[in-house]
């Protein structure tokens, strides 16, 4: 009998770890970049997650609207839909008059800003740890593209666009992520710094030295937009704690408490293109 | 072709389990993994190369929706699905207790083996979510004997009715 019948098991088992094997070191030159191969399983499978959520939500949806005052409901929506843009707006509107001191400047950069916002739902979180990434509704086709700056109904930063975006669908980094990093400044004391993620519900300030003034308990952080991902002024979170750094003397330690909330994204708002770009 | 097709349909299942909790809430998706229900299932009763293929089909849909490195739960879920076959065929895992203690080995094995090659790949320690993680095993082993003990409830009842 010929090894192949004798060790077939054994064989397609060693095969399969080590086209693993291969896929895992292939990847790690590679960093954050999505190979082709993960891409596609996306593009796959992704339209299955919308349709799970696309049919719940339609289930519900159609429970609610045709037993509940559907009139009511309607008009409750259209407000709920201008107040998430007026939102948006007035977020831009107190970003952007830090910058510029004049009214007419003010008015133009809001008219362009308000055709780029795509207004997105979540049909997915992160598969190994919610606190990583997001799954939208929204993609290339609705003028999504990777790197765009993605906030909560109330303007609150939750992360940015990532590869894979398919036609429909795009995936989400974040900021509670630990490979996400999002350069902030503090409201009041001008603390500046890199905000980065834990993988929880936590993230920390980092690079911010232990002889920098400014920075209290409780301080809103603004994005700067120094990182021409995120548009400056957007609110991201507020000062949790600040420690002595026992492991790294220099700097101080850190941790933020992120504004946006899981139960607050089901809806999001994608900035198709950061308003603050041309400084 | 018949059992590709099941396969298939079964990844498609845990995709839209896995969407369901994900929308239910966040602590859902780390304490529950459809995926791994899946591989186990279907790998104690189609053996060990059905097991290991389910596995590398699962493991790599379920990377595809996380920002982790792309393969770890596929080569994770590929030896789940082999082992579980593999030993399955040679205890009988039937009886109740006995199917749920292990399902519930199989399951640690498959979180010990993803903590140490994601600890290995990505050099740094994970977050357990407070402890929450480990009650994935758990959840994983009762929810995957309650589906072989609804399956034989089921069969009884089809064989009394003949």
């Amino acid at each position: 009998m010929p090894i192949w019948e004798k060790r077939r098991s054994a064989l397609i088992l060693a095969g399969l770890v080590a086209f693993h094997i291969l896929l895992i070191s292939i990847q790690i030159p590679r960093g954050a970049e999505k190979s082709l191969f993960e891409k596609s399983i996306f593009f796959l499978y992704s339209p299955v997650q919308r349709a799970v959520t696309g049919a719940v939500r339609g289930l519900g949806s159609l429970w609610t609207n045709y037993f509940d005052l559907r009139g009511v409901r309607g008009e409750n929506q259209k407000l709920k839909k201008e107040n998430f843009f007026l939102n948006q707006d007035v977020r831009f509107l107190e970003d952007q008059l830090q910058f510029f001191r004049s009214e007419a400047q003010v008015r133009e950069r809001l008219a362009a800003f308000q055709g780029k916002i795509v207004p997105a739902r979540v049909i997915g979180v992160d598969s190994a740890n919610p606190f990583q990434t997001i799954v939208l509704d929204k993609g290339s086709l609705d003028g999504v593209g990777k790197d765009m700056a993605v906030c909560d109904r109330v303007g609150n930063l939750v992360g940015r666009t990532i590869e894979p975006v398919s036609l429909r669908e795009t995936m989400v980094q974040l900021i509670t992520d630990k490979d996400s990093s999002v350069s902030v400044v503090s409201a009041v004391g001008r603390l500046t710094g890199s905000l980065t993620g834990r993988s929880g519900a936590v993230c920390e300030l980092r690079y911010v030295l232990a002889s920098a003034s400014g920075g209290q308990v409780g301080e809103e952080l603004l994005t700067t937009g120094y990182d021409k991902i995120y548009p400056a002024g957007l609110r991201v979170g507020s000062i949790r704690s600040i420690e002595k750094d026992e492991r790294s003397p220099i700097f101080r330690k850190i941790t933020v408490d992120p504004y946006f909330r899981f139960n607050t994204i089901d809806i999001v708002a994608v900035i198709a293109k950061a308003g603050g770009d041309e400084e | 072709m018949k059992e590709v097709l099941r396969a298939f349909l079964a990844t498609l299942l845990a995709v839209f389990v896995y969407s369901l909790a994900g929308g239910a809430g966040p602590e859902l998706i780390v304490v529950f993994n459809a995926f791994s229900v899946v591989v186990l299932y279907f790998s104690v009763r189609r053996g060990e190369v059905f097991g290991a293929f389910l596995g590398t089909v699962c493991g790599l849909v379920q990377d595809a929706f996380s920002l982790g490195v792309f393969g770890v739960g596929g080569l994770t879920k590929t030896l789940l699905g082999f082992w579980a076959g593999f030993i399955s065929r040679r205890i009988d895992v039937a009886p109740l207790f006995r199917n749920g203690l292990f399902m519930l080995i199989m399951s640690v094995l498959e979180m010990v083996l993803w903590v140490l090659v994601t600890a290995v790949v990505r050099r740094e320690s994970l977050n357990f979510h407070g402890g929450l993680i480990l009650l994935q095993p758990l959840v994983t082993a009762v929810l995957t004997s309650s589906l072989f003990a609804v399956e034989r409830r089921l069969r009884a009842r089809g064989s009394r009715g003949d």
